[in-house]
């Protein structure tokens, strides 16, 4: 196990810069989840850690280590890859033992390193069988196996989910987060899944183009956003933002309609922001405004509804089991008190 | 008669009361011309090259001529050495064609032109070229050296070496291309794992590259070796089989005696070579229909 220090890290292929300057502190034992839509440079940021692209400009640390120039095999770390990367001609067994083989392990130990990854992954029965032989999920779990065997400094994901189906996903999501609090291995993850970070993550690292967006503990990020890019990115639904400006009483729309903030920031009355609030955080009440039902998708345990007001549209998250017909009104208010506000320029948050 | 065979008979019988359906009238229209074409041009010379062949009296002959004896043993070293040594550089060499760069892109289009020129004038040349008096390669020993360079092709190990070399230099390409297309069947992922996991350049090859290719290697290895028992410019250009006809392969062999006139001692060459073809055809057919 080892902390993971990476410093103002730059990368360039050819003359296209796409990581430009990130810089990210991980502690011993932490499990961070590198998050951003496709194409924002994880993949590219996590194989540089591994050592499978280099460094254009900065520095990465393993442990007490700089690894910019050392291969992938001196840096102690396992790499579970997005399409798995199985040998194909080597059986399950092999395929796990194969690191454990290059180092001229003995056989004893390798025989006894392998079982037990076996058994923490549920693979004892199928340890003969070929790649070829295995169903998505086996191979994934195969592909996990190989780097626990290895029992590096850092385990390293890239997408390992991205391949499964739902209902997979979401079974081994809770099982690589086990697996985690059980072995305590340092872990940097890949997904462009944001409710994959938020269940799994201690902390996540939010990226756009090449850039670090906000880095925070999962909930961290949920409550404080620091800009409107995080804001949408994190909680699903997706968080409303609507433009407008900010008066001495709350917050009017461009559509004109008036919604409550628990403290004007100081300074910002009339002048033009975002104001975000999350479905969830959005409740019926008899005094609220008035607003146009489009579609209502009750899921059983809530009622997602979408509703309009002039040329704002709104998703609103209820708990309770209301179904009111598209076109029908109801009257709807924030809770002021959950309410994020944005500077419509910078697109930051509003201190208030 | 079993079940089966009455129920094929009965199928036959069938068959034969029922009209041609549309589909199976156009099916025998297409397929007679391929068979006629099978018939006059595979099976009838094939069958009248061993009918011509059928003279005991040739085979003694031939066994008993010190140059068949030498022929065949030029053949097999032309195969067994030749051949093996010419896939393992092409396998070699095709691991550094896989290189996505752009000068390996350029030095890949200088590199298919031996292949594709034609062999009588660039091995007529290279022939030339080693000319002990007045070839380039002897000129430029002497003005060099102040010493006369070999007698490059007077020699039959040195001239078989040099065939075998130019044998090499005209088919290389071709089966490099086909095993650089094997390798980039196979994910980079796969070389990503291993380096991760700590495999070297060698231990990458060994661990990833040979368990895909081996297939289709030896595959090549089987098909290069039943062509090359074919490859008759490569000797009969550069040595003509000489000197003192001691460089012959079993294809040049044969065409020797044509020259001669032995019409039946040039058929029996090739019969004598189907010892070495027929396995080989065998095995091939064995891999392609696994
Ligand atoms: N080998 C490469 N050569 C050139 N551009 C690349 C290469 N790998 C990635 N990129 C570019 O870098 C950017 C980031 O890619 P990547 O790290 O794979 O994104 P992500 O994993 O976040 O989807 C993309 O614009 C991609 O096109
Ligand atoms: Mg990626």
């Amino acid at each position: 196990m080892a902390e993971v220090e990476i410093r103002e890290v730059r990368k360039s292929f050819g003359r296209l810069e796409v990581l430009h300057g990130v810089s990210i502190g991980i502690q011993d034992g932490e499990f961070v989840i590198l998050v951003g839509p496709s194409g924002c440079g994880k993949s590219t940021l996590l194989r540089m850690v591994a050592g499978l692209e280099d460094i254009t400009r900065g520095e990465i640390r393993i442990g007490t280590r700089v690894v910019n120039d050392m291969p992938p095999k001196e840096r102690d770390i396992a790499m579970v890859f997005q399409n798995y990367a199985l040998y194909p001609h080597m059986t399950v067994a092999e395929n796990m033992a194969f690191s454990m083989r290059l180092r001229r392990a003995r056989q004893a130990e390798i025989d006894t390193r392998v079982k037990r990854a076996a058994e923490i992954l549920g693979l004892s029965a199928l340890l003969d069988r070929h790649p070829r032989e295995l169903s998505g999920g086996q191979r994934q779990r195969v592909a996990m196996g190989r780097a626990i065997v290895r029992d590096p400094q850092v385990f390293l994901f890239d997408e390992p989910l991205s391949n499964l189906d739902a209902k997979l996903r979401v079974a081994m999501r809770a099982e690589i987060k086990e697996l985690h609090q059980r072995l305590g291995t340092t872990t940097i993850y890949v997904t462009h899944d944001q409710v994959e970070a938020m269940t799994m993550a201690d902390r996540i690292v939010v990226m756009r183009d090449g850039v670090v967006e906000q880095m925070g503990a999962p909930l961290e990020l949920y409550d404080q956003p620091d800009n409107i890019f995080v804001a949408g990115f994190i909680g699903s639904p997706a968080m409303n933002l609507l433009a407008g400006q900010v008066e001495a009483d709350g917050f009017r729309t461009e559509g004109g309609l008036k919604l409550p903030i628990e403290r004007v920031p100081a300074g910002w009355i009339g002048r033009r922001a975002l104001y975000g609030v999350r479905p969830e955080h959005i409740e019926l009440r008899d005094d609220g405004v008035p607003v146009e039902v489009l579609v209502v998708e009750p899921t059983g345990s809530e009622t997602l509804i979408m509703v309009r007001n002039g040329a704002a549209q709104l998703g609103c998250l209820f708990r309770s089991r209301i179904l009111p017909q598209p076109g029908e009104t109801i009257r709807i208010a924030p809770n002021p008190a959950l309410v994020h506000l944005f500077d419509a320029e910078t697109e930051r948050r509003l201190v208030h | 008669m079993n079940d089966i065979a009455v129920y094929e008979a009965d199928l036959a019988t069938k068959r034969v009361r029922r009209r041609w359906s549309a589909w199976e009238v156009w099916g025998v229209a297409l397929l007679v011309p391929y068979v006629l074409v099978f018939l006059l041009f595979v099976i009838y010379p094939v069958a009248y090259g061993f009918w011509l062949a059928r003279d005991p009296q040739a085979y003694v002959a031939l066994f008993e001529d010190p140059i068949f004896v030498r022929a065949v043993f030029n053949t097999l070293v032309f195969i067994l050495v030749g051949v093996n040594l010419k896939m393992m550089i092409a396998l070699l060499l095709s691991g550094f064609f896989v290189h996505e760069r752009l000068w390996i892109r350029w030095l890949s289009v200088l590199f298919i032109l031996p292949w594709a020129v034609p062999s009588i004038p660039t091995i007529l040349s290279l022939r030339f070229m080693l000319n002990p008096e007045w070839g380039l390669v002897n000129q430029l020993i002497f003005r060099l050296t102040a010493e006369d360079g070999p007698n490059w092709l007077n020699d039959p190990s040195l001239g078989l070496t040099f065939a075998i070399l130019v044998h090499i230099w005209k088919s290389l390409p071709f089966w490099t291309l086909v095993l650089v297309s094997g390798r980039l069947a196979i994910s980079r992922d796969l070389y990503e794992a291993a380096a991760v996991d700590g495999a070297g350049r060698i231990q990458q090859f060994r661990f990833i590259t040979w368990p895909s290719m081996s297939t289709l290697y030896i595959t090549c290895l089987l098909l290069s070796m039943i062509w090359t028992l074919g490859d008759f410019n490569s000797v009969y250009l550069l040595t003509g089989g000489g000197p003192a006809d001691l460089t012959h392969v079993l294809a040049t062999l044969g065409i020797r005696y044509l020259r001669l006139d032995a019409v039946n001692l040039s058929m029996a060459t090739i019969v004598s070579a189907m010892p070495i073809v027929l396995p080989l055809v065998y095995f091939m057919m064995k891999r392609l229909s696994r």
